[in-house]
């Protein structure tokens, strides 16, 4: 009777206490692999006409006296210029951490439409948007402007109006130091990096098809992947890779010529041409007044050297 | 067995023959007789001391699957407050991001202090489930590479680059794809063990020992009555008499603990997990607060998330009054950004001060901590408390399931000497 208590009792407690199953997290569905789409066509308008934008007027209306009626206008009613940036495209736009405030030379373009419109540069919100949403905001009219290092091309133009060129910029590669890439025509079998929806990630599978192009929601996320060791390259502008490199040691952006040429213009809603022609005259001013010389030289100049000059606008485009 | 008991009949007086005069009977063969008591004797014994030990046995496996439970529900607490000390992490890390520049000693204390209290969760939690242990390593890993982006989100920071932004952004998104799997899928495990367990006491089961004993005792009683022309034994009557009762005890405890532990799933078991569920939402909308703001605009995504979360706090808290001051000034925020006032939304979600965001919400993140871990502490009190009884009654029936088999095998042991 003794021996059949106590396996009573054991049964008991080897029944009670163990025997869970063990603990497991459900799989997750399979992600998916880096894309490596068909590269998209390349844009074939005309470049001679691409950077045509619309004629300033011969005199800026003054702050306080907008056209009735005009997209200025109602910016003004509003009371604020809502502005798409980038606010990690360091140098461009980005968020400087020990202040908080967004700045660069993208911003001061910002600022000075506002002065123009408002009489005072800070009546501005900053929206910050992805390269991918810079299309579909402005043709939701969910921003008045974008300024956020965006070329200027013929696809575009089909969605969107452009200012004049206030910039122009070219594609290049950033590479860890002692890399074997070269140049684009090393990159075969390399994992690239460039943000989604931007030109630079189709220039880089229209020109190097055979490397692979490694998406990402912005540059900054390239610069984090690369650190990671999850790419080997990023591609982009000059402009926005001489920001990426001034944050890290061990990245260097080749010195070949940009193989592309990518000229930013300030985009806006295609129905808002009084929009694009008023700040293409806020452009002509800055010329005139040297603030697009003192923009670059507090934000481009300590990395890319000697100003340019900002470049000569075109017109002549017509609604 | 082929061996026939053959002994004539008694005549039935109609009258209780309880204490009438030994009067042996008159068996064909005599000499089965012995043989018969002494089978019917091992009978009688042996179902006495079958419902003691299983009845006993029983009893010892609710004590233990209450034992059990007890644990269960720590562990379940343990887990959730994992998962709400994470995402308080993660809120303090965004917030303290969204003021720039130097972050607020206490802010970062804070945010240290809830690292360090994951780390020590985890190896108790580990120690505690063994099952869990595997899981519980793989969110070791997980942590450890969410502090170690938040740290080098830190050091970017520091110098003026805009990658630590990212670097925090990842981080706590990775935070959200990753251990949020696994700690769902920790609760969830513990969850099902405690409830198991709380839902383990089968009363009726109880009955079908005791109807067996109760049976083989009415059948041995039978044949004794037949052969020696009493209607009753005494020790197998008592016998019977004493597994019945402690059947009937030992269903009356055991649907006692089965209502009590309903009671607890209903109540403090059921507000524990609730509100840790609360906690951790609450601190996931805080920190898609932040992440509105660090958005400027396009944080519509982060604001759907908060939406969210304000949902499943409704729902499952008991901090309504706090966390309803709490989404008052999260509304301010909201429309101070929707009206361009960003650099003032900001303003009002770092503050530490009264009136900002982060006051009301650690009010309600204080408030409902006590909350859970209050509504725990009483479930598995409760559970372990009430326990002792049934050890005391496991007890109690084996010793009396011996005592009736004694009761048994004297009855029988009576005829035997009327016999002889």
């Amino acid at each position: 009777m003794k021996r059949l208590l106590v396996l009573t009792v054991a049964a008991a407690v080897v029944l009670a206490g163990c025997g869970y199953d063990e603990t497991r997290v459900p799989k997750a569905a399979a992600t998916s692999a880096p894309s490596s789409a068909a590269p998209a066509p390349a844009p074939t308008c005309d470049a001679g006409t691409a950077l045509r934008s619309y004629a300033p007027p011969s005199t800026l209306p003054s702050p306080g006296d907008m056209p009735r009626g005009s997209t200025m206008a109602k910016i003004r009613n509003r009371g604020r210029l809502i502005a798409g940036v980038s606010a990690d495209t360091f140098l461009l736009g980005s968020r400087n951490p020990l202040t908080g405030k967004i700045e660069g030379f993208d911003i001061d373009f910002v600022r000075r439409i506002a002065a123009a419109i408002f009489g005072n540069p800070d009546r501005y919100q900053l929206r910050v948007i992805t390269a991918a949403d810079r299309l579909p905001l402005l043709q939701k009219d969910e921003v008045d402007v974008v300024v956020r290092n965006m070329t200027i091309n013929c696809t575009r133009w089909e969605d969107i109006a452009f200012s004049a060129e206030y910039y122009a910029s070219g594609q290049k590669i950033m590479v860890r130091r002692g890399s074997d890439i070269t140049g684009l025509s090393t990159l075969a079998g390399h994992r690239v990096c460039a943000p989604t929806g931007t030109s630079s990630l189709d220039n880089l599978r229209r020109l190097a098809p055979k490397a692979v192009a490694v998406e990402a929601p912005n540059h900054t996320s390239c610069l984090l992947k690369f650190q990671q060791g999850d790419v080997d390259a990023i591609t982009g502008d000059d402009t926005v890779l001489a920001g990426l490199a001034s944050q890290d040691p061990y990245a260097v952006v080749l010195k070949d010529k940009p193989f592309t040429s990518e000229p930013y213009g300030i985009g806006v809603n295609k129905d808002h041409v009084d929009l694009v022609r008023f700040i293409n005259g806020v452009l002509e001013k800055m010329r005139s007044d040297g603030a697009w010389e003192n923009s670059y030289r507090t934000w481009l100049a300590p990395t890319l050297g000697r100003s340019p000059g900002q470049p000569r606008p075109q017109y002549g485009r017509q609604p | 067995m082929s061996q026939q008991v053959t002994a004539a009949p008694a005549p039935d007086t109609g009258l209780d023959q309880h204490d009438a005069p030994v009067e042996a009977a008159a068996p064909s063969r005599s000499a089965d007789v012995p043989t018969l008591l002494n089978r019917l004797q091992v009978a009688a014994v042996a179902a006495c001391v079958l419902f003691g030990v299983i009845t006993a046995g029983m009893q010892l496996l609710a004590w233990q699957a209450n034992r059990a439970a007890a644990d269960n529900t720590e562990q379940l607490v343990r887990v959730q407050n994992i998962q709400s000390t994470l995402y308080r992490a993660d809120a303090l890390a965004t917030n303290a991001f969204l003021i720039g520049g130097l972050e607020p000693p206490a802010q970062r204390q804070a945010y240290d202090d809830a690292i360090d209290q994951v780390s020590r969760s985890i190896t108790d939690a580990a120690e505690a489930q063994s099952a869990d242990r595997d899981v519980l390593a793989d969110l070791n890993t997980t942590v450890n590479k969410y502090s170690t982006s938040v740290e080098l989100a830190r050091a970017n920071n520091r110098q003026g680059f805009p990658v630590g932004a990212e670097y925090l952004l990842t981080a706590g998104g990775q935070l959200r794809a990753e251990a949020g799997p696994i700690i769902t899928a920790l609760v969830d495990a513990n969850a099902q063990r405690s409830e198991d367990a709380m839902g383990a006491h089968q009363p009726w089961l109880l009955l079908l020992p005791g109807l067996l004993a109760f049976a083989v005792l009415f059948w041995v009683n039978r044949q004794l009555a037949e052969r020696f022309r009493r209607r009753f034994n005494i020790g197998i009557v008592a016998a019977a008499a004493a597994v019945a009762v402690l059947t009937l005890v030992a269903i009356v405890v055991s649907q006692g603990q089965r209502s009590d532990n309903q009671d607890l799933l209903d109540g403090s078991y059921k507000n524990a997990v609730d509100e840790a569920s609360a906690r951790t939402a609450g601190n996931d909308a805080k920190a898609n607060e932040s992440l509105r703001l660090i958005k400027r605009g396009s944080g519509q995504v982060y604001e759907d998330a908060w939406a969210a979360a304000d949902n499943k706090v409704r729902n499952t808290t008991s901090a309504d009054a706090a966390w309803d001051r709490y989404a008052a000034v999260h509304r301010r925020i909201v429309t101070l950004d929707d009206n361009g006032r960003w650099d003032d939304a900001v303003k009002l979600a770092t503050t530490a001060g009264a009136g900002g965001s982060t006051a009301a919400f650690e009010a309600f993140d204080e408030q409902s901590r006590e909350t859970v871990a209050s509504s725990g502490r009483t479930t598995t009190d409760e559970l372990r408390a009430g326990n002792s009884g049934i050890l005391v009654l496991a007890v109690l029936t084996l010793l009396a399931g011996l005592a009736a088999a004694g009761a048994a095998a004297w009855g029988v042991g009576q005829r035997r000497k009327e016999y002889a």
